[in-house]
């Protein structure tokens, strides 16, 4: 490090080194995110009965490249009276909206390598993290909609205008379940968030029960409800209406296909990996957990394992549950989530009002 | 060897600069509305990366998330809704603004002119800035509820009383919010020849067979099969 800033200068060194970070964290997300797809395939194999793909390779552990390119090799097909811009950028948008969040999480403490000096494991650190994060997500948006209108036909515009007004309606409560750890914190840096559920007492001190620190509130209304809403925000079973397969085809890309249908696939599950870890940071103390003071290195394990329970629940919900209306998301989504985030929010405050004073 | 390079706020500046004023022109000359806000999103973000650049990070998250994220999402659903058509090109009308406009785009450069000629000078804003906490999340916190307080809660009344306003226009068409002589649509009773009510208001089945028999005698469907068909329901 101290050799090249000498050479291009600190800020460039220091730009160079985020670029190669953020490139090695959308390949090791992207990778994480191909064995979701096949963990996704066999454990509903396993709920549903039956073995699911084990052909390829041992186990089926190369299925996630086949299917990459099968991806690449089928024909690419153009609506003939679409929009032909806004048809191309949507899958764009989407894929990207999915991407940006992942470089503020932070999945491990300070650790020390040779050459590089101390650093903390997470690729970029600040300020407003969490407002970044929110707001990447509600860009997310325009992918699906977008999508929906350009392809000229009605079930994918149906379904981008369905999973439009699911995601905008769900951010509220998705957002509001949040304000909660912030109250408690008093930052919106995710990693000075971890920082703060660690020390003495251990396990006890994750946000979503830690009672017993000064200055805390259990959390345990705003997990549930954080939870919940991010289900709707990533348009999964059972609030997968955008792509309900039995009135709208396969709802918004209906007519997408090749390389570009699997840059929505792709985006749904880095959502599903995302939001996973915002739960995991916010709510289940992110990398803290046994033997991270003594071995930081084990932090990436303890990380990893929460963000991997969160994917199981997904996949384990889209196995068991039938789906919604959309009328009752709708009506589950405006008049019962958002008022509970919402009396969460003030229950936070008045505790954490008593507790200070 | 690498002294040829611009500093990374420099580049940053000039990259999303020009983005903004791309996406800025390609909004005006855009004749599909949907283009237009495409472009206009453009703008909003790029203008918030340029408010990063300025150490004005919690300015640029709140653009992104209200501008881009929620006011365009509803401008690009009524667009898409309203299935708009692409703008045709028609001949200029009032064609004596045209002096007018140049006239104020010529204050409008002379302006900027003015300023970057006092901008040679002064310190940059990145400068002065960055020792200070303004633009901090805790900092406008801070200031919005202690010493702008009552701008802030007047705000919040005016931005209640438009989404109370935008539920009463959006249900007029249907149940009436206050029930008030001349507000409620009365559905007179369907009288027989004698005078006795043969349809009460609100007995959608009864008028349904009603509307049955008449078509049937009309002509316009075919009586049922059974003389009982017309019991059925």
């Amino acid at each position: 490090m101290d050799w090249l800033s000498n050479q291009i200068g600190a800020d460039w060194a220091r730009a160079l080194a985020q670029f190669v970070g953020i490139n090695v964290g959308f390949v090791v997300v992207l990778m994480i995110v191909a064995y979701t797809v096949l963990a996704e395939r066999r454990v509903l194999g396993f709920i549903q009965g039956r073995l699911g793909p084990n052909r390829v390779g041992p186990g089926g552990m190369f299925q996630p490249f086949a299917d990459l390119l099968k991806f690449i090799f089928k024909e690419e097909i153009t609506p003939s009276a679409s929009t032909r811009f806004v048809y191309f950028l949507a899958p764009i948008i989407a894929i990207t909206a999915a991407l940006m969040p992942i470089i503020v999480y932070p999945f491990g403490p300070e650790v020390w390598l040779p050459f590089l000096g101390t650093f903390p494991l997470v690729i970029a650190r600040f300020d407003i993290a969490l407002l970044y994060v929110l707001g990447i997500t509600s860009v997310g948006v325009y992918g699906v909609a977008l999508a929906g209108w350009s392809s000229n036909s009605k079930y994918s515009l149906m379904g981008g205008l369905r999973a439009a007004s699911q995601m905008i309606s769900y951010e509220l409560s998705l957002g509001l379940s949040l304000v909660g750890v912030v109250l408690m914190s008093g930052t919106l840096n995710l990693y000075d968030i971890v920082v703060q559920q660690g020390g003495g007492g251990g396990v006890l001190n994750w946000n979503i029960w830690s009672f017993w620190k000064a200055g805390t509130c259990p959390q345990i209304i705003g997990f549930i409800t954080y939870l919940i809403s991010a289900i709707a925000e990533t348009n999964r079973v059972p609030f997968d209406l955008p792509e309900a397969e039995t009135e709208l085809v396969a709802g918004f890309h209906t007519e997408y296909s090749a390389l570009k249908f699997a840059l929505f696939f792709m985006a749904e599950y880095v959502n599903m990996f995302t939001v996973s870890m915002l739960a995991t940071t916010l709510f289940l103390g992110g990398w803290q957990g046994p033997f991270v003071d003594v071995f930081p290195w084990i932090g990436i394990v303890w990380f990893l394992l929460k963000v991997v329970f969160f994917l199981f629940l997904y996949i384990w919900l889209r196995g068991t549950l039938p789906r919604f209306r959309f009328d009752q998301l709708m009506n589950f989504g405006w008049k019962f989530l958002l008022p509970v985030a919402i009396i969460n929010v003030i229950l936070t405050a008045t505790v954490l009002y008593f507790r200070w004073s | 060897m690498f002294n040829l390079l611009p500093s990374v706020p420099q580049l940053l500046f000039v990259l999303f600069g020009a983005m903004a004023l791309g996406c800025a022109v390609a909004m005006v000359a855009q004749r599909n509305p949907l283009y237009s806000a495409i472009s206009l999103v453009g703008v909003f973000v790029s203008l918030a990366c340029l408010y990063l650049t300025l150490q004005a990070p919690f300015i640029a998250a709140i653009q992104v998330i209200v501008y881009a994220g929620t006011i365009m999402v509803l401008v690009v659903f009524v667009i898409m809704l309203l299935n708009v058509e692409e703008e045709v090109r028609r001949p200029l009308r009032l064609t004596y603004l045209i002096p007018v406009g140049v006239l104020l785009a010529a204050v409008l450069v002379g302006e900027a002119a003015f300023m970057l000629s006092l901008g040679s000078s002064a310190p940059t804003p990145a400068q002065t800035t960055s020792g200070s906490d303004v633009g901090l999340t805790a900092s406008i916190g801070t200031g919005m509820f202690t010493k702008y307080l009552l701008p802030f809660e007047v705000t919040s009344v005016l931005i209640l009383m438009a989404l109370v306003g935008a539920i009463t226009l959006a249900r007029q068409g249907r149940t009436p919010l206050f029930a008030a002589p001349g507000n409620v649509d009365e559905e007179p009773a369907v009288l027989t020849a004698g005078g006795d009510v043969a349809i009460k208001p609100g007995d959608t089945a009864a008028t349904g067979r009603a509307y049955a028999r008449e078509q049937i005698r009309s002509g316009d469907a075919a009586a049922p099969s059974t003389s009982a068909g017309e019991e059925e329901r």
